[in-house]
Parts: C-alpha cells; structure tokens; sequence
C-alpha cells in the first residue's frame, strides 16, 4: 500500500505542453517589399 | 458506398488530411481579416464553395505548410488537444489568440459519403465566422506578427519529431511570455459536432491592445 501512495517519477507523468516552431514567419517589412518588387515586375512585364 | 472505421489505419491520416486542410485555409484568412500582412499579397479563392483570401507570398506560404506538416503527425494521432494561431504585437506579446479546440470522438463506423458533405458544410460555417470576426474584435496595434501554438502532451512530441527534421523546422517548448495575455476577452465563433470531429473555434482578445 505504501508503494501505492509514493508519488510517480517525473518521467512517468505525461504532462501537458504547449510547442511552437523555433523559425518566425516573414515580417511585415520583408513582405511588403517583395510585394512592391511584385508589382514593379508585374508592371514591367505589361509593357513588354 | 465506402465505410470507414477507427480500427482503419487510414481513419486518422483521413481526419489529419481534413482538418490540416481547413487549418491552412483558416490561417490565411486570419492573417488577411486581422490585417497581419498587406492585403496586396492575398488573392481570392474558393474553398469549401465560399470565397477565401489566400496569400500567394512563397515564404509564408511555405511556413503554413510546414507548420502544418508538423501539426499532421498529433492530430493523426488525436494528440492535439488545442491549435492557436497567435497574433503578436511588436514586442511579441500575444494580443489575439484565435484557438482551435480540437477532439476526435470515439465512433464504431461512418459512411465517407457522410463524411464529405456534412464536414465541409460545417467547416465553410467556421470559415465565414472567421470572415467577418473584424466586426467583434477590436483593431490590432501596426507591426503585428504571428506564430502557431500546439497544445499537446510531453509524450505525443515523439510523434513530431521525425518529421521536424525532415523538413528542418524544429519546434520548442514555448514559454510564459508567448503564452500568457493578461485579462483577455472570449469571443465564441463557432462549434460543431460531426462524426469524426467536435471543434470549436474561439478568439480571445488582450483588453488593452495598445
């Protein structure tokens, strides 16, 4: 009985985690040049 | 008429493939409602028979995928418990979590007839909440950005593993900071109850966003 009672190892316990991936998305800046570039190249592709 | 069953070692890639889907979906269209990247970078699309904004920027695309290829393996596995899509102000504190509360009841057998069509009905509903979710929440400070949570368990990680270095996109344990948002605001969106899947999609908002 007393085995019962001892509290289980912290390896045994499957406890709850929260993850989140180690790389971050594009910034703002990083997007919105590309999208300016976007545009530029879309606008010279219309002339040509 | 095809029929599909717990027991089928199909039934919980079948259930990741949709809800993987949807997430990517939804993700999009929370960045482009929220206003987290110029709206100059989305396009109009059609998913689940509604009109959806996608972004056609490669690099963030790519990160929702890879994000989501890494999600895969817990929800297959019916080990993701929660997936919240975090929007961050500029000192990358949390000031909008849209939470995706996810859990797969237990079922003997469903019909895939069953399953196509009344699981998109119910998932273009969560779309066209998330749509118009602008009108309950109130505007987020400039320069925001975002990251994906998993709420999971310590043991379900194994699961996660081969594939994070697959696809070189490791994740951590996140820390208190990206976590916790003070006095937040719950905002129900939207619940539903299918055979394979009961979700419910909350926002919670930070009181002071600036």
């Amino acid at each position: 009985a007393s085995e019962q009672a001892k509290p289980q190892p912290s390896s045994a316990i499957d406890k709850k985690v929260i993850l989140l991936p180690c790389n971050n998305p594009p910034n703002q800046e990083r997007v919105r040049l590309w999208l300016e570039a976007k545009k530029q190249y879309d606008c010279l592709q219309k002339w040509q | 008429m095809t029929t599909l069953t717990r027991q089928d070692l199909n039934f919980g890639q079948v259930v990741a493939d949709i809800l993987c889907e949807f997430l990517e979906v939804a993700i999009h269209l929370i960045l482009y409602v929220r206003e987290v990247y110029p709206s100059g970078i989305f396009q109009k699309r059609k998913k689940y028979n509604v009109p959806v904004q996608m972004s056609c920027h490669p690099e963030l695309n790519q990160y929702i995928q890879d994000t989501l290829h890494c999600v895969k393996p817990l929800i297959e596995k019916n080990d993701a418990e929660k997936v919240v899509v975090v929007i961050m102000d500029k000192e990358h504190h949390p000031v909008e979590r849209f939470v995706f509360e996810i859990s797969q009841p237990p079922l003997l057998s469903i019909s895939s007839d069953t399953l196509l069509s009344h699981v998109e009905q119910l998932l273009r509903a969560f779309i066209l909440k998330i749509s118009v979710c602008d009108a309950v929440l109130n505007n987020n400070p400039p320069g925001c950005s975002f990251t994906v949570l998993v709420h999971t368990r310590d043991s379900a990680t194994r699961n996660m593993e081969k594939v994070q270095v697959i696809k070189d996109f490791p994740w951590i344990v996140a820390d208190e900071q990206e976590v916790h948002m003070q006095e937040p605001r719950l905002i129900p969106l939207k619940t539903m109850t299918s055979d394979i899947v009961k979700m419910q999609l909350y926002v919670e908002e930070r009181a002071q966003k600036t």
